[in-house]
């Protein structure tokens, strides 16, 4: 696999299009700051938000019954899955029990975790992803760049060439209403024609066994009353007690996520439709386990806003395909490490750990640290490359010891004062690809306090 | 079996308990002339037209007046016509619908319906067009309100609307209409 | 009379000892008896961001024998004094380390917070961009970050502002990171590298003619895109500005 720092390389190669990828973005964390500061109490919303997460985290078995026991008194089945496998498994079987064959997805980070639409195009049934975003880049091929705007890294020309080929646009035409409008009479076909919808959840509501799902677009609505049976996926972490706490998350979600003081469909569902069927499924996949961590379980707290990666100045520079991880940016940096530790440790790395992330969070994950605390497991556990880690030895020997100290800055201010441009600047030394090294004093501080304070101060005492 | 493993591991792993927080007071005491400005402007920022009807107006003739070949709940026999089991094509079909919103929040000009506004759930997602009429005395200043007055157990499937549908998943540039109404418009009476 | 500990980092010690002189001739000129311990190292961060903050307990250790008998320690990074406040933790929590973890002070939040003092009386007649390092912005709280909704202030602006002849300019994206980040710099030198390069055309286009930070690593992270691209603006650490005062 190529690692983040190579493909973040290629990404930036093309200049006007990393520009544009991150003009874009910050213009989303100025919205972000905009509908923040709308709110005079925004602080102290999140300071609720977060012990609401804590709250719900710290009784989660029993919030997750008592939800439990509500869904099925609404009508409508619950189910369980310990993974991913499971998890597939068990959407197969619900949509094979129904002879259904058509099957509308509105977007869900978990069914991208657990890879849900391969496992049943494998099975030979038809997933059509109805976000506008998540439909452009599954006619891609390729994983969203994205939690909340998936199709980010594309430019509305590459859109009005993939649409001209899928959906017979116009050649040429890559205005933004236009193709919206071919995508919209593409996917009510879809609609009109699915028979189960599937979506994720924002939030569910222990004691009404409500799920909550949160669209600009109103796709999860569609989907979910147009087909007959509707199939909501959630993880184990997205309970919540009640409504005085939904009320404080949907003050923050699209605040945070897009800048919009809501989504345009905060959508409530309880009881299956007349004549249908209600399924809710909850995901564990490793989550139980991460609760388990004391380090690490805040970062189930998160409520995917997205606001860690349109903040990050790594991630806007990168495009979050570069993070090769389901979830990009910050928060996956942490969670990726945890589901796969091989797999994602140059994760933790991938941030000059400067703190925004930690202060746009909605519900105050401690992001920067979780990363600053990732890469000591990392190096702790040996998975650092051997040079990096004996490197790391030397350094610590030099830097513990004053003389040593001292005698290495003079040798290395020797050598970079002396060796020729050549040695110096040999494509090793990364940092002066693009950079000088500092122009070198013949004098270090110490030397200088020596010489200027304490000698003259000798001089002086002696005279 | 998966839920009992699942709740196990929870219980063994979950952190020690911790309360819920206090919460803000949250009762907003603005007058209510105040609230339907804000109301208002949000209207205008989730991209939702809206009339104001004054003081004299009947709510009722005016839509009839200015909407007489629009539908409109519990009128014209709206309801049979579309109900719980009419065909999806036939919903496919409706251009413009009235509904009567519940109540309304001033912060984000969400308006909140639930399955007693609607026989088919489909109905204010495939149409067209929305008009949704609403009482000014029906305003709340924010979500923590509009819950408080909503009850949840007894809502089959509800929902807050804020505009008419929208995305800006290509070069973010905003468009109206992305799979459900194109347009929403909140005469508020 | 209290007594003040200098500390001065490693690279600052090895590459930019002016910043040192400045920061020791600042603090002697507002009277203060001020000491450099001379077997002071490093405080450990290097090690520490790269995942190697065991390795870094001798170093932090070395620190804190170093300094443990100042009233106050001061330096003039936020990056390092950050460090020993909040990740000296992984030490044994002795007298000595929490005394030195509570008193250890970046230079500007010395003058302001402990000193009290605001006006230096400087002299400063330039176009002056002031570069707000992470971890002293963030981690220190000299100044209130962008996105928090609270109301905004900045120490270094404070400090600044008095200069006679100053002109601090604003600019587009006011506390965004400059991609040093330490390690970073050399695990993702392109990233590193953009980072920069926009940091500084941000106070470029704005009408700086210098740059200044209360981290030289940042500093030192910029001069060196500025000077391979041969632009002009000037990077200058403030505790160099602060010192060209009349006390």
């Amino acid at each position: 696999m190529i690692g983040h720092s190579e493909k973040a390389a290629q990404f930036l190669k093309d200049e006007n299009r990393a520009d544009w990828h991150d003009q874009t973005l910050w213009m989303v964390r100025q919205k972000r700051d905009r509908a923040a500061w709308s709110v005079p109490e925004w602080e102290d919303l999140r300071e609720e938000a977060s012990q609401i997460k804590n709250h719900a985290l710290s009784n989660l078995d029993n919030y997750l019954l008592q939800f439990e026991e509500k869904v099925i008194g609404n009508g409508a089945t619950i189910h369980w899955a310990s993974d991913a496998q499971e998890f597939n498994d068990l959407i197969l079987r619900i949509i094979q029990k129904n002879g259904a064959k058509k099957i509308v997805k509105s977007k869900s980070m978990l069914t991208e975790e657990c890879g849900l639409n391969p496992f049943l195009e494998k099975n030979g049934l038809e997933v059509v992803d109805t976000d506008l975003g998540e439909r452009i880049i599954q006619f891609r091929n390729e994983p969203p760049s994205h939690i909340v705007l998936p199709a980010i890294h594309l430019k509305k020309e590459e859109i009005g060439e993939l649409f001209e080929e899928k959906l017979k646009t116009a050649k040429g035409n890559s205005d933004p209403q236009y193709l919206t409008a071919a995508a919209r009479s593409h996917l009510r076909e879809k609609f009109l024609a699915a028979d189960v919808a599937i979506t994720g959840v924002n939030f569910a509501i222990a004691d009404t066994g409500t799920v909550v799902v949160c669209t600009n677009e109103g796709n999860a609505d569609m989907g979910v009353h147009a087909a007959k049976i509707q199939i909501h996926c959630m993880g184990i972490e997205k309970i919540i007690p009640g409504t005085n706490e939904l009320a404080v998350f949907t003050r923050m979600l699209a605040r945070s996520a897009t800048g919009q003081p809501i989504t345009t469909y905060t959508s409530h569902y309880r009881e299956p439709k007349a004549g249908g069927q209600m399924h809710v499924v909850i995901v564990d996949n490793g989550r139980s386990k991460l609760l388990g961590n004391e380090t690490y379980r805040n970062s189930l707290k998160c409520i995917r806003c997205g606001a860690c990666m349109n903040t990050c100045p790594v991630y806007r520079r990168s495009g979050g395909h570069s993070y090769n991880y389901v979830i990009p940016g910050p928060i996956g940096s942490i969670l990726g490490p945890d589901s796969d530790i091989n797999k994602f440790k140059d994760l933790p790395f991938v941030s000059t750990l400067c703190g925004s992330c930690t202060n746009v969070c909605p519900v105050k994950i401690n992001i920067h640290d979780l990363l600053y605390d990732w890469r000591q497991e990392i190096s702790e556990k040996k998975l650092l490359p051997l040079s990096k880690r004996y490197l790391m030895k030397i350094t610590g020997i030099v830097l513990a010891h004053n003389t040593v100290y001292n005698l290495s800055g003079k040798v290395a201010r020797w050598a970079i004062r002396n060796l020729s441009g050549e040695l110096i600047y040999h494509r090793i030394n990364v940092w002066g690809r693009e950079r000088e090294l500092p122009e070198v004093p013949r004098e270090s501080f110490k030397q200088w306090y020596r010489k200027n304070t304490l000698e003259r101060r000798s001089v002086n005492e002696q005279g | 079996m998966s839920r009992d493993n699942i709740l196990k591991t929870i219980r063994q792993n979950k952190p020690e308990f911790t309360p819920l927080p206090k919460y803000l007071e949250v009762t907003d005491p603005k007058p209510r002339r105040e609230l339907l400005e804000i109301f208002e402007k949000s209207l205008n920022q989730v991209g939702a037209e809206f009339i104001e009807l004054s003081l004299n107006e009947e709510i009722d003739s005016y839509l009839s007046f200015h909407f007489p070949e629009v539908h409109q709940i519990g009128k014209n026999g709206f309801r049979d016509e579309y109900s719980a089991n009419c065909s999806k094509e036939k919903l496919d079909q409706i251009d413009t619908i009235i509904l009567e919103g519940h109540l309304g929040v001033a912060e984000n000009g969400a308006i909140w319906l639930d399955d007693s506004d609607f026989p088919n759930r489909l109905v204010p997602f495939v149409a067209q067009m929305v008009i949704i009429s609403l009482d000014s005395a029906k305003i709340l200043s924010n979500m923590t309100e509009a819950y408080h007055k909503l009850n949840m157990a007894g809502t089959g499937f509800g929902v807050f609307i804020s505009g008419p549908s929208k995305t800006a998943d290509i070069e973010q540039s905003l468009v109206y209409g992305a799979h459900g109404p194109k347009s929403l418009l909140v005469v508020i009476y | 009379m209290i007594k003040v500990g200098l500390f001065i980092p490693c690279y600052i010690d090895q590459f930019y000892p002016q910043v040192g002189i400045a920061t020791l001739e600042l603090l002697q000129k507002i009277g203060l008896n001020i000491v450099y311990p001379l077997k002071q190292t490093c405080c450990g961060q290097p090690l520490a961001n790269s995942g190697a903050e065991r390795e870094a307990i001798p170093i932090c250790k070395n620190f804190v024998r170093n300094f443990s008998e100042f009233d106050y320690i001061v330096s003039p990074s936020g990056s390092c004094v950050y460090y020993i406040r909040e990740h000296y933790n992984i030490l044994d929590q002795t007298d000595q380390v929490k005394k030195v973890r509570q008193n250890t002070y970046e230079l500007c939040e010395f003058i302001v917070d402990v000193l009290g003092m605001e006006d230096l009386k400087i002299e400063y007649p330039h176009k002056v961009g002031i570069h707000q390092s992470c971890h002293g912005l963030r981690g220190l709280k000299l100044g209130m970050p962008s996105e928090l909704v609270a109301k905004q202030f900045s120490k270094v602006h404070q400090l600044l502002k008095k200069a006679k002849g100053i002109e601090i300019i604003s600019l587009g994206r006011k506390d965004e990171c400059c991609g040093f980040g330490g390690t970073f710099s050399v695990i993702e030198p392109e990233v590193s590298v953009k980072m920069g390069k926009e940091r500084i055309r941000d106070h470029q286009i704005n009408g700086a003619e210098i740059i200044t930070a209360t981290d030289m690593s940042c500093l030192m992270h910029l001069e060196g895109i500025i000077r391979r691209q041969n632009w002009d603006t000037k990077v200058v650490h403030i505790a160099e500005i602060l010192n060209c005062n009349r006390l």
